[in-house]
């Protein structure tokens, strides 16, 4: 019975193919997201510099050059738009591939916007200047340590070209607190120090920080790989209940098959009381023939990566499905009414499987409504939902049991007490399916008055 | 009484139905995997072969379409007994609509309904009489 050990074999390579990629492209994800997130972001610094450049001048007694300013969050502006439009416009692999690069540059170009803001606005004077660090955080989020440092590198560089430059008179000092202030940028000893200060956050920073977003990044690597471990354990596990279910089914089958001829007569008559027992044994190896059948259902559906969806008509299948549950429910005395809207469309998806979903839900609404009952199946659709009632005026489902009512091998108090026999998985295999075809399944139901069980499926889904 | 041959490998499902035709008048016999199948479809000439599909070695759609391309056994009817739609999931019955596909006159499901695979046997039996 196992011995498609080489199956096995190319299913753990195939797995472990699977896994090397979904972590690559978890990580990649991770950066486009950030990357979107800083392109928000810079929308808002953006907003911020205008307002300071607009207000401070009002409140505070500094003079600001106006016009290379307004330049600059101009430039901002436009290098944010235009990364907004290439990460709209760069798909799948491209974007991938593209994304650190992006990334670094973005980065880069709002330092040097930072460095030129500075500049024009009272260099060492200006104590905006810390902002800087903000970028190095960012970098340290965003990038891997060696392009972090790099970044701080070139933000130590260009400031310190501004400052020293300034000092040296290499470069023009646009003064920040007019001609009343102490000239602060010709001070070496100032400079310097403002110089060793910056520099030493700046690195410090990226260190920190990088320090800080490797762990959190081992972290959630390890978090993926024990999810993706428990999931094969799952697989796994459901391959072996596949396999010891059908062993026990063959031997059950074979039970039977020795049983039923002798309770039927078939090889001679028996006295009532051999008759008696017999019928006993035939009918509890029935059972579980019943129960073996859903537990192999339930699964096959499990083990279920891919569906082959083909797309057939949902008013031929809800008459298919109607035909037999009639002659069920006359045959044990029930109403079954079936109101489907006119021109229900095709749906895209596992013909038998919806088949089987349906047919579980409306048995079991057959089996605990009463003689006399009624029940209603109700079948809607718009441009892409469509929508299964079954209502039943059965004996309902207690209030505590229902949040628990699709779990496999949950059975209702009452239900159990009403009929011993029941496997517990008819619900739990009409959920699967419906969600393995991107539906949702819902149930309402009042205790002695009925149960309305509804399903949602996208009609291509 | 017609001959009837019985090609499955567990004892325990082919004593049962030797038991239950052998009450209803015919003479059985019986072969235990699909090579012994053949050999004795050949020797043996019955009116009906009960055919499992799943055994080991040659399996029933092998031994099945062995015999109906041979002249010498193209007319015994074949019924084959399976279990095919548990395990791979597809509804027999429309398959099997293709004769070249699968080569058998009818089809039994199992676990075996006896009723009904006697009156098949039955019908198959009356068949090759007219």
């Amino acid at each position: 019975m196992f011995e498609d050990t080489d199956f096995r074999l190319r299913l753990t390579e195939v797995t472990h193919f699977m896994k090397s990629i979904s972590e690559d492209s978890t990580v990649e994800k991770k950066l486009i997201d950030r990357v979107y997130w800083l392109t928000r972001l810079r929308w808002i610094a953006i907003l911020g510099v205008v307002a300071t450049i607009l207000t401070v001048p009002r409140f505070f007694p500094v003079s600001l050059e106006m016009e290379p300013l307004c330049w600059v969050a101009v430039f901002l502006a436009i290098h944010n738009g235009l990364f907004s439009w290439l990460m709209r416009h760069l798909q799948g692999r491209q974007m991938y591939r593209a994304i650190k690069a992006l990334a670094n540059l973005q980065i880069f170009l709002d330092l040097t916007c930072l460095a030129l803001l500075i500049h024009f606005s009272g260099g060492v004077e200006n104590p905006f200047y810390f902002y800087f660090i903000f970028h190095i955080i960012i970098a340290g989020i965003l990038l891997s340590r060696r392009e972090t440092v790099i970044l701080a590198t070139y933000a130590a560089i260009i400031f310190s070209a501004i400052i020293f430059g300034e000092q040296r008179g290499f470069l023009h000092h646009y003064s920040l607190l007019g001609t009343f202030a102490v000239p602060l940028h010709e001070s070496p000893a100032y400079v310097l120090g403002v110089f060793f200060v910056f520099v030493s956050t700046l690195y410090i920073t990226a260190y920190l920080t990088t320090s800080i977003s490797n762990r959190l990044h081992e972290r959630e690597r390890s978090l993926t790989k024990a999810n993706e471990l428990l999931a094969e354990k799952d697989r796994i596990k459901s391959e072996y209940v596949l396999r010891v279910s059908h062993d026990l089914k063959e031997d059950l089958a074979a039970i039977h098959t020795c049983v039923d001829p002798v309770q039927k007569g078939l090889t001679g008559s028996l006295n009532e009381e051999q008759m008696n027992l017999l019928s006993r044994a035939r009918e509890r190896s029935k059972q579980l023939i019943v129960y073996i059948d859903a537990l192999l259902e339930i699964t096959k559906l499990k083990l279920t990566e891919k569906m082959e969806m083909s797309s057939f008509s949902v008013a031929d299948l809800i008459h298919e499905i109607s035909e037999s549950i009639s002659s069920m429910a006359q045959h044990e005395k029930r109403a079954f009414e079936v109101q489907m809207d006119p021109g229900v469309p095709s749906m895209k998806g596992v013909r038998v499987y919806i088949q089987e979903a349906l047919l579980n839900i409306l048995k079991n609404s057959l089996k605990y409504t009463p003689e006399g009952g009624r029940i209603i199946l109700r079948v809607q659709s718009d441009r892409s939902w469509l929508r299964i009632k079954v209502t039943d005026t059965g004996m309902g489902i207690p209030a505590d049991d229902l949040p628990q009512i699709f779990t496999e091998f949950y059975r209702a108090k009452n239900a159990k007490t009403l009929l011993k026999k029941g496997t517990g998985l008819g619900l739990s295999i009409a959920k699967k399916i419906v969600e393995m075809h991107h539906g949702k399944i819902g149930i309402e139901s009042q205790l002695g008055q009925g149960t309305c069980v509804s399903l949602e499926i996208p009609l291509a889904s | 009484m017609s001959k009837i041959l019985i090609v499955d490998d567990d004892a325990d499902i082919v004593e049962a139905m030797r038991l239950v035709l052998e009450k209803r008048g015919h003479r059985v016999s019986i072969a235990g995997d699909g090579n012994e199948g053949l050999g004795k479809a050949r020797a043996e000439k019955p009116d009906v072969i009960i055919l499992d599909v799943m055994m080991p070695g040659l399996d029933g759609f092998e031994v099945a379409r062995e015999l109906k391309g041979d002249s010498q056994t193209r007319s015994i009817s074949i019924l084959v007994l399976t279990a095919i739609k548990d395990k791979m999931g597809f509804d027999f019955k429309k398959e099997s609509a293709d004769p070249n596909w699968l080569p058998v006159d009818d089809y039994c499901d199992k676990p075996l309904d006896y009723e009904l695979l006697l009156e098949k046997v039955d019908q198959l039996v009356r068949h090759k009489k007219n």
